[in-house]
């Protein structure tokens, strides 16, 4: 408990709320179980609980379902949120959908970013969930925060979310032949939410489970890149390639090495269990990554 | 409890005796019943190794993850399915096929096999997908229409065809190919069991009330129910444009939805 007397700091998403009953009313996170904390510092984000209910002004969202959940939400007059036109699941007809503008259409075709973004309005109900099984996160932004999502993360955010999306700086240059190419491991892009005046929330989906830490100043963490979900804009990223011991470095034992994300605080970063394959393009690796040979 | 109380199922309106579990759709009864804010019912969470009895046979719902439908047939009783669901049988099990225009249904992507399953024997269903099983007992006289691919099993006393979806726009769009199989019982009851992707959830829509769902999440509907698909104008400005649809379900009847769904025309 901080913030006076009733008063409850989330440790998940660090919201102050008064009077919370079972759930935290800006993340939906259990109030009422232990903290899961790992032997090296990962906290568990718990799974918000089936029906679960967060406030955020006005409207309001449900939680519903575990497996693959469905974050439901009753817009009040004149709130809005906008998302990616493929994470619609249901609405009511009487909830009007626009699209939303997007500068830099081509270079987002070119990256592969979702080109259609949609803007709904209050009132009335709108449902939207993910086509994979993992865990739905509600994360609240308070006015003067923001926080870096790697592409195809996103779900949905409230009106008072501005979003903007940047280079994420992260690349390899790759030597093939007489060939040099860039690959980037987490996207050519981030996506970029803040709440500039006013508090928002952010809906992101996790594949499987999720895990938080806050990386001390300097401190540094080596993820699998696809396992990033967000971090404050604070923490810096760039490619770290290890190679095993046994491993040479003649051109067919590119197969061997490990790419990593190498993430540096100070600020919070989280990541899911469930990634994908990491593609190594192959070839000789000349820029863009550190190197370590064990 | 008076003996001779009875418990209604609020998820199949079964009456049982037994406060813990239906009789006949094998739901909890007593847990609280999952209905969220906007109406949707969850679908029952059926607990690992629940029993559920059909006629003179049983049926046992095993795992929570992808989970396993295992019957337990009696002699002279049979359940037909689609073939690639069975994950394994006795030997003793015979097994048929249903007579179906099968060129007809494989031109369009429908399972053109609809295997028949008879009884006395052990069989036992899956599909290769994390999601829920829903049991769907079928009161006499009822008509169920549902999205080709859900169905896992149904009883032998269960009708089945299949209908075709009216109109173009349905039929490219609508996100439920061009047929959807439908299960029809006369005057006995009987047990469809279907298998939703993620989570499924139910409601019922009031004569002329209307949801507008994505189109891949639509599971199941009351054959009362209408289906038309419905676009929103999409543009990438000096690179043209698409349209999103969605599919308006109008009452009255059940519709159920699941939340892993089959996106189409994203490419996303």
């Amino acid at each position: 408990m901080a913030g006076g007397p009733g008063a409850y700091t989330c440790p998940y998403c660090r919201a102050t709320s008064i009077g919370v009953g079972r759930s935290c009313p800006a993340c939906g996170a259990p109030a009422d179980v232990a903290l899961k904390t790992t032997a090296s510092g990962w906290l568990e984000l718990p799974a918000a609980r089936d029906m679960a209910r967060i406030q955020c002004g006005r409207s309001s969202l449900q939680i519903e379902g575990t497996m693959v959940p469905v974050a439901d939400f009753t817009l009040a007059p004149g709130d809005g949120l906008y998302f990616p036109h493929h994470e619609l699941l249901w609405k009511e007809p009487g909830v009007t959908v626009t699209q939303r503008g997007l500068k830099g259409a081509w270079k987002r075709i070119m990256a592969g970013l979702p080109v259609h973004m949609l803007d709904a309005v209050g009132p009335g109900r709108i449902a939207f969930s993910r086509d994979a099984a993992g865990e739905t996160l509600a994360i609240p932004l308070q006015a003067g925060a923001a926080v870096d999502v790697r592409e195809h993360i996103f779900m949905v955010a409230t009106h008072s979310v501005a979003y903007e999306w940047l280079e994420s700086g992260v690349w390899l240059q790759i030597q093939n032949g007489d060939d040099t190419e860039i690959d980037y491991p987490i996207g050519m892009y981030m996506d970029r939410f803040h709440a500039p005046a006013a508090p928002g929330l952010l809906l992101v989906h996790a594949h499987g489970n999720s895990f938080v830490r806050e990386l001390g100043m300097g401190e540094t963490i080596l993820a699998k890149p696809s396992a990033l979900l967000y971090k404050e804009p604070s923490v810096s990223m760039r490619m770290h390639v290890e190679r095993p011991q046994s491993s040479g470095r003649s051109f067919w034992t590119w197969g061997e090495r490990y790419l990593w994300l190498a993430l540096r605080g100070p600020g919070r970063v989280a990541v899911q269990s469930a990634y994908g394959h990491t593609h190594d393009p192959g070839g000789r690796i000349v820029g863009g990554a550190t190197e370590q040979q064990w | 409890m008076d003996a001779h109380q009875r418990i209604v199922c609020k998820w199949c309106s079964g009456q049982n005796t037994d406060p813990t579990q239906c009789a006949f759709c094998g739901a909890p009864l007593d847990v609280q019943n999952m209905v969220s804010e906007s109406g949707w019912r969850e679908a029952p969470r059926l607990r690992d190794m629940t029993q559920i009895r059909f006629d003179r046979s049983t049926c046992q719902v095993e795992g929570e993850i992808v989970p396993v439908v295992e019957i337990d047939l009696a002699a002279n009783e049979w359940v037909f399915f689609e073939h690639h669901c069975m994950l394994w049988k006795t030997d003793s099990v015979p097994l048929s096929v249903m007579n179906l225009q099968g060129p007809k249904r494989s031109f369009f992507r429908m399972p053109h096999i609809v295997t028949i399953a008879g009884g006395p024997g052990r069989i036992a269903f899956s599909r290769d997908a994390t999601g829920e099983i829903v049991v769907l007992p079928l009161h006499p006289g009822m008509e169920m229409d549902v999205r080709e691919h859900a169905f896992l099993l149904a009883s032998g006393r269960v009708s089945y065809s299949y209908v075709r979806i009216k109109g173009l726009a349905n039929i490219l769009h609508g996100g439920n190919g061009m047929w959807l199989d439908r299960f029809v019982t006369s005057q006995a009851p009987g047990l469809l069991v279907l298998h939703g992707y993620g989570n499924v959830f139910e409601r019922t829509l009031a004569p002329g009330e209307s949801i507008q769902v994505e189109p891949g999440s639509m599971l199941y509907k009351d054959a009362s129910v209408t289906l038309a698909a419905e676009a929103i104008k999409l543009s990438s400005g000096m690179f043209g444009g698409t349209s999103m649809y969605l599919a308006r379900l109008t009452g009255p009847g059940r519709v159920g939805i699941q939340s892993m769904y089959h996106h189409h025309e994203s490419g996303e």
